[in-house]
């Protein structure tokens, strides 16, 4: 489809005419990722209900304001994501390239205080072998915690085309697929932190 | 054929197809042993019929890779082969040293063989899969740096396409990862650990590459369809192979020492594994209906179309069936394994090499397609061939299921042999049908001399 | 449409996942490697029990047998035939090889010397002990 074919919906929004956003390959990986999130998820649902008393006693230990802050911080970023898109929507290159940067420093943010929270589990000499739940916790936060560099890298590369006026109203898939990208690692915490975190 | 040197594949593909022969009879011999036990006894053990069994399978398919690689590349690149000599004389050196390898298990008792080649000083022989003498391996090395150099060169001369560069990345990989098959620390848990570093990530990773760029190609051929299109299905089926197999490798570190959560890791991404092997399926048959031109060799594009297929039920689905913990604590190590292993070698690597062959042997020869009487005959072979495995496999199952039930859940084990007497009957019928695979494997060779009417391919 | 699917993705996604699956590979090892030591008690491996692995290996023992399920499915499970069997039936049994009685399996005579056949019980006595996660399911293997 291109992109002259835009159509205008009935509640009067433009749509660019390409769904969904972004390159269709990212959706794909997208999928995949999420599916192998979505099969872990099912395995602490399944290795929790066969040992619920150890589960609800080691997630007692989890720093749950961290990871309440840091469900904060993703969102918001994913906020300035939305931000960026609109504005190279607009023709804005600057804009768009700045508001990637505060995504960006915002992921920086994540990655900071999520090392801290690895840092105090690493020093009680806490480890993927301590027991189930543990396995859990740090095998799915340190997957996600690979995810979020691999989204700002992501999206580094994309805020430095955007700022050398790499894309264009007409022509902005890659800032799309970066966004895609990234709000997929922002949902996949959102879901995390209460199901490792707060659900007892 | 556009290039001369191209015509170098040749004796790569006639030796291939040589060894699968040699490779089926042995395996007879030890489908047999299965039921008459001491079946040519002290003369050929079982272990030794099943070393030759599995070294002949690796090494022809590498011929075959080898082969496709050298047919390939040169078409890819638009340019001549960097040195047709150098593959000529590679061709010699890694036939004669299979050869020799060979005879060596079969001459000389293995504990000799392994003294006469200073396994004492460096040891490496002895590892499933990995039992060539250390010379051999040393050779294979040798063979495959040279091979990468000829095959690098005429990529960096020529013109660059995703499938060559593909093709590159997964000889590279398979070179580079072979080299963990010098390392046998004498911690047995480590050594397991590192053994698949070679295995799986051959298999299950750098081999897959070297498949889709296979098929990719022929694919091509075939069907005419845009190259942009195949290019980046082709992408996106090595990219989930590599994002599910890198880590499913897990699935063989549940039982042998290694810390537990591996279960759940091995568990989550090999389950993903199938992902990639369905997308091959679609990849094939859908190219094949979006074809723009009808390309007379119609053999080539049934092999094409039975290794998305075969792949799928060999690798993916028989492979999930046994990849998760729970039920592998039940499978492990059992006739279930040998099921799915033989589909799905067959159905992934073997059936790209026959694809790869099927589509270049009549060009070599001069022609676009065979004689009609010729391919009927080639199709022939593919449905015994296809079919006989199909059974193989199921016969296996079905044994394996049997065994897992006698052996590991009964609440009154039987012994292995015990339970292997059981399931004499499955170990018969799949002799049988081994036998009619072997048949198809003669259809397929005559296959290649009935003559006929032929198009002669356009002088290029 | 051509623009929906583009070429470069593919390839990029291609490179950057297997980089990211590739880098969790090498950290999930480097934690195995710190865990292994508690798990295959590798202070436990004598010169005898190196040996014995090399009897092991020099003989394919793996071609018919497999040893934490790993090999072929010809003969028994030799990981826990030390708890199964006992160091002095093992050693009996090697010995006697092959049985010879028409139409069953045979096992090859190896002509091990005693050091070699008490080095091999070294060695699958060290194996019985790696802590397999409870595998196999019963004595059995």
């Amino acid at each position: 489809m291109q992109t002259d074919q835009a159509t205008l919906a009935a509640d009067g929004t433009r749509h660019s005419g390409n769904y969904p956003p972004g390159d269709l390959a990212i959706w794909l990986f997208i999928f995949a990722e999420l599916l192998a999130f979505g099969v872990f998820f099912l395995s602490y649902a399944f290795a929790r209900a066969n040992n619920v008393e150890l589960f609800n006693q080691s997630q007692l230990h989890l720093n749950r304001e961290s990871g309440a802050i840091n469900a904060l911080v993703l969102i918001t970023s994913s906020y300035f994501v939305v931000r960026a898109v609109a504005a190279i929507k607009e023709g804005h290159e600057r804009l768009c390239a700045n508001w990637l940067g505060v995504a960006i420093a915002l992921g920086f943010v994540f990655i900071v205080i999520k090392v801290f929270e690895f840092h105090a589990k690493f020093s009680a000499g806490i480890s993927l072998s301590t027991n189930t739940f543990y396995m859990f916790y740090l095998s799915l936060t340190l997957f996600h915690f690979m995810h979020v560099i691999l989204g700002m890298i992501i999206l580094a590369a994309v805020m430095i085309k955007a700022r050398s006026g790499g894309y264009s109203p007409e022509n902005h898939t890659g800032v799309e697929t970066g966004a895609s990208y990234w709000h997929m690692v922002d949902l996949v915490w959102i879901i995390l932190f209460p199901l490792v975190y707060v659900i007892r | 054929m556009q290039f001369q040197s191209q015509k170098v594949a040749m004796p790569y593909f006639i030796a291939a197809i040589g060894l699968f022969v040699g490779q089926i009879l042995f395996g007879l011999i030890m489908g047999l042993q299965y039921v008459i036990g001491d079946f040519l006894f002290p003369a050929i053990p079982f272990n030794v019929a099943r070393m030759v069994h599995t070294n002949l399978l690796i090494v022809w398919l590498l011929f075959g890779f080898m082969g496709a690689a050298y047919y390939m590349i040169p078409e890819e690149t638009e340019t001549e082969l960097f040195s047709p000599k150098l593959a000529w004389l590679m061709f010699w050196v890694f036939l004669v040293a299979g050869a020799l390898t060979i005879l060596g298990y079969l001459l000389v008792p293995y504990a000799s063989l392994a003294s006469m080649t200073f396994n004492d000083a460096w040891p490496t022989m002895g590892r499933e899969f990995l039992e060539q003498p250390l010379p051999t391996k040393l050779g294979i090395v040798v063979v495959a740096l040279v091979f990468l150099f000829n095959i690098s060169m005429t990529v960096l001369k020529g013109r660059k396409t995703s499938i060559s560069l593909v093709l590159l990345m997964g000889l590279w990989g398979l070179a580079i990862f072979f080299l963990f098959s010098f390392y046998n620390p004498s911690n047995l848990v480590l050594d397991k650990y590192f053994w698949w570093w070679t295995v799986h990530l051959w298999v299950e990773g750098v081999w897959e590459l070297i498949l889709g760029s296979l098929l990719a190609f022929v694919l091509i051929k075939v069907t005419g369809v845009d190259r942009e299109i195949i290019e980046k299905w082709l992408y996106m089926i090595i990219a989930m192979t590599l994002i599910t197999g890198i880590v499913g490798m897990g699935h063989h570190y549940f039982w042998i020492g290694t810390p537990e959560y591996w279960q759940w890791f091995g568990s989550v991404f090999s389950a993903l594994e199938p992902i990639p092997f369905f997308m091959m399926t679609i990849f094939a048959f859908n190219m094949v209906n979006r074809r723009r031109r009808e390309h007379p060799n119609k053999a080539a594009t049934l092999w094409a179309l039975g290794t998305g297929t075969m792949a799928f039920l060999g690798a993916g689905v028989w492979g999930f069936l046994h990849t998760l913990a729970p039920v592998n604590f039940y499978t492990h190590g059992t006739q279930i394994t040998a099921a799915h292993g033989h589909m799905a070698f067959y159905g992934a690597y073997v059936m790209v090499v026959l694809t790869m062959i099927s589509y270049a042997m009549p060009m070599m020869r001069g022609r676009v397609a065979n004689s009609g009487k010729s391919q009927i005959m080639e199709m022939w072979a593919f449905w015994l061939m296809t079919v006989s495995i199909v059974f193989i496999t199921l016969f296996l199952t079905a044994a394996g299921i049997l065994q897992v039930w006698l052996q590991r859940v009964s609440t009154t084990p039987l012994g292995f042999m015990a339970a292997q007497d059981q399931a004499m009957l499955f170990y018969w019928l799949r002799e049988i049908t081994g036998v009619v695979f072997l048949i198809g494997l003669v259809v397929y060779i005559l296959s290649f001399f009935v003559g006929g009417e032929t198009k002669e391919s356009a002088a290029q | 449409m051509s623009q929906a699917f583009t070429k470069s993705m593919a390839r990029n996604i291609f490179f950057g996942g297997t980089t990211f699956f590739f880098l969790l590979l090498v950290a999930l090892t480097f934690d195995t490697m710190q865990v292994l030591p508690k798990r295959d008690h590798r202070e436990n491996i004598t010169p005898q029990v190196a040996s014995g692995k090399h009897i092991w290996e020099k003989n394919d023992c793996i071609g018919c047998h497999t040893l934490l399920g790993e090999g072929a499915y010809f003969a028994p499970e030799l990981g826990n035939v030390y708890t199964r069997r006992g160091p002095e039936f093992i050693k009996a049994w090697i010995a006697a090889q092959p049985t010879k009685s028409p139409g069953r399996r045979q096992m090859p005579q190896f002509n091990l010397t005693d050091q070699e056949l008490d080095d091999m019980v070294a060695f699958l006595k060290w194996t019985s002990e790696i802590n397999t996660s409870k595998w196999p399911p019963n004595i059995e293997g």
